[in-house]
């Protein structure tokens, strides 16, 4: 009874420690996300800022029936898939390649490591600024290999894969590296196995290292993925989905119906869709990670 | 099967660690041959360079007689059983067996004829759709056996393969590799730290220390004659006991200075260490060689204090010190007893003792010149 006792005086002594950052949490975490459930229940615009008309699910089928909806969904899937199976593959060779290195390991990391620093703000300002058709520095070295200027966020075709190459700059070190600790943790021991059994370079790789990694590699490719739907910045300081809707992914969709359209009720109609399915890929993460332990 | 040859191997890792040092060997076809030695005395390495998966740095090996040493491992056509077995981990132990049959590009008849064969031999039939996960550790140990065998190399080498098992189960499987040996007749090289697995597998035993060869020669070979100080003590739990003394004229022949005490030295003995009168010596004897009783005669007394009485069942060993405090370990039968703390008196069969030099660790031949 005694310890009984006591476990509930430590358990009443550590709630009282994080209170206050659970109460914080509470304030920007939870009420900003129960304001969204709730507004998505009402006729909330910014004309009507109030949350007089309960409309049920409406919001939901009107947001479903939004004009350029498919647009910006098949955006965002072409967007995803692009930039997620790009890192993939580049991050994968770097890994590879770094994973054999022994002199000069830390200075690799460390240039690995800068373009993850950034804010994706600063990145995007960064090339929005040498990419810039007329004043950029990239159209003028281009222009002095005989190069004629590329209109990078100008044209609809250029503008997508511009957006998707930045996507790639800022997050494809995040790919590189945990597919580096990945490898880095394997054991030694099945690879020289292989070398006795006369498995080639390719045949260890995909005898050996592919299957052993497969764990490393789908939280890798999931956690980008979860990333990579959610993808604002980027669009928002480069082309505000523009031209057109060449780059109008999903959460600069959302955020133009709340502030262009002005109807929050709709758009946070859609952020709470996003929501379930970003938390339905991020459950079966978990649980596949759990799977593995 | 084949003859495996180590012509001056040395193995140097960066930048001046000599891990192996002028290894000169032949191990004959369809021997058990024993690699023996403390951890970082080079017979690991020295394995791993038969295997190809260290490079030496200097030397030859041959294999029947063909030099390997730029051979890439899979074309010297040897297996390997690693200590830690490497199976592959996302493999079923079917396609662990099959592996590098099919990398070999056998057919997939003979493969399957192969795998049954060899898991029907080791047992290990029931175990083939498991992942090596759902094996205990002796069932590992079978499959990357079976692994080994499966592809029927010309030889063996085995790497501490039954360290990681406990020792009922190391003992089991000494057993089946001896039986192994015998049914298929293969070269095999065994790497061991474990003088028990050395002496009892090994059809000649090499020991080694800081990457050199210090003696080669059938186990009993090995047991009764070392070369030096460093087998002598390597050898046997509890090892020979090895004691400074020294070479002192005593009764018309030659005797050994213990201290106070003076082991008459076996007249057989005294032309041969005739030489070493009045020199510096290291007097060995094992403990079996010494009784706590006269015995049918010969045996020569030593008197001793008993500092602990180790009773193991069939025998017993006696931890006794001298009148100067050194140890010493005798073997004795299972009915000895004695307090601790009183004297004893022990009977010595000098017949079975050896000297050393003092400097060089040396035996120093008990016939012959001198």
């Amino acid at each position: 009874m005694a310890a009984g006792a006591l476990a509930r005086r430590d358990q009443r002594f550590g709630l009282l420690l994080t209170a206050p950052g659970l109460a914080a949490l509470l304030l920007v975490v939870l009420f900003p996300l129960g304001f969204a459930v709730f507004t998505s229940l009402f006729d909330y615009t910014l004309v009507h800022p109030n949350h007089d008309t309960f409309v049920g699910f409406d919001k939901y089928v009107e947001a479903w029936n939004a004009d350029y909806l498919p647009d910006a969904l098949w955006t965002t899937v072409k967007f995803v898939v692009a930039s997620v199976v790009i890192e993939f593959v580049i991050g994968f060779s770097v890994a590879l390649a770094l994973n054999r290195v022994t002199r000069f390991k830390n200075v690799y990391y460390i240039i690995l490591l800068a373009p993850l620093l950034m804010n994706p703000v600063v990145v995007a300002q960064l090339w929005r600024m040498i990419l810039h058709s007329e004043l950029g520095i990239m159209n003028y070295v281009l222009g002095m290999i005989g190069i004629g200027k590329i209109n990078f966020l100008g044209d609809p075709v250029a503008a997508f894969w511009t957006v998707v190459l930045v996507d790639i700059w800022h997050q494809v070190s995040f790919m590189a590296i945990l597919l580096l600790a990945g490898l880095a943790a394997l054991p030694r021991e099945p690879y020289e196995a292989a070398r006795m059994d006369g498995a080639s370079a390719v045949q260890t790789f995909v005898h050996i290292t592919l299957p052993l990694m497969r764990p490393v590699i789908a939280v890798a490719l999931l956690l980008r993925l979860i990333f990579a739907i959610k993808t604002f910045d980027i669009v928002f300081i480069m082309t505000k989905g523009g031209p057109g809707t060449a780059t109008d992914l999903i959460s600069y969709f959302i955020y133009r119906s709340a502030f262009f359209g002005l109807d929050v009720g709709r758009a946070s109609a859609m952020s709470v869709a996003l929501l379930l399915i970003v938390l339905a890929l991020t459950i079966y993460l978990y649980r596949y990670m759990k799977s593995l332990a | 099967m084949a003859q495996i040859t180590l012509k001056n191997l040395g193995k140097m890792f960066p930048p001046d660690v000599v891990a192996v040092a002028d290894v000169n060997l032949t191990i004959g076809d369809g021997e058990f041959f024993v690699l023996l030695g403390p951890s970082g005395c080079g017979k690991s390495t020295t394995l791993r360079m038969i295997a190809g998966l260290e490079e030496a740095t200097s030397g030859d090996i041959l294999v029947d007689g063909r030099r390997v040493n730029d051979d890439d491992p899979a074309d010297r056509d040897l297996a390997i059983v690693f200590q830690n077995y490497a199976l592959y981990p996302h493999m079923t132990v079917a396609e662990n067996l099959a592996f590098g049959l099919k990398l070999r590009k056998v057919a997939p008849t003979e493969i399957t004829s192969r795998t049954a064969a060899t898991s029907r031999m080791l047992g290990i039939e029931p175990l083939l759709k498991r992942k090596p996960r759902e094996l205990s550790g002796g069932q590992q140990q079978r499959v990357a056996l079976g692994r080994a065998l499966v592809r029927q190399p010309k030889a063996f080498l085995f790497d501490e393969p039954l360290s990681n098992l406990d020792a009922k189960l190391r003992a089991t499987m000494r057993t089946e590799l001896i039986k192994l040996h015998q049914s298929l007749g293969a070269t095999i090289v065994h790497v061991t730290h474990d003088q028990v697995e050395a002496m009892t597998m090994g059809q000649r035993i090499c020991i080694m220390k800081d990457g050199h060869v210090v003696q080669v020669g059938p186990p009993m070979e090995v047991y009764r004659n070392p070369a030096d100080t460093f087998v002598a003590g390597f050898l046997a739990s509890p090892p020979m006991n090895l004691l400074d003394a020294r070479v002192v004229d005593h009764a018309g022949g030659l005797a050994v200075a213990l201290g106070e005490a003076r082991l008459a030295v076996p007249g057989a003995f005294n032309g041969a260490y005739g030489a070493w009168r009045d020199r510096d010596v290291v007097f060995g004897i094992r403990p079996e060689d010494m009784h706590d009783g006269a015995g049918p005669g010969g045996r020569t007394p030593l008197d001793v204090r008993v500092v602990a009485v180790e009773a193991l069942g069939p025998e017993v060993v006696l931890v006794a010190a001298l009148a100067d405090g050194r140890e010493i370990h005798a073997r004795l039968g299972p009915g000895f007893v004695a307090p601790i703390g009183s004297q004893q008196r022990l009977h010595l069969d000098l017949g079975a003792m050896h000297l050393f030099d003092r400097e060089t660790r040396k035996a120093i031949a008990q016939r012959g010149t001198g």
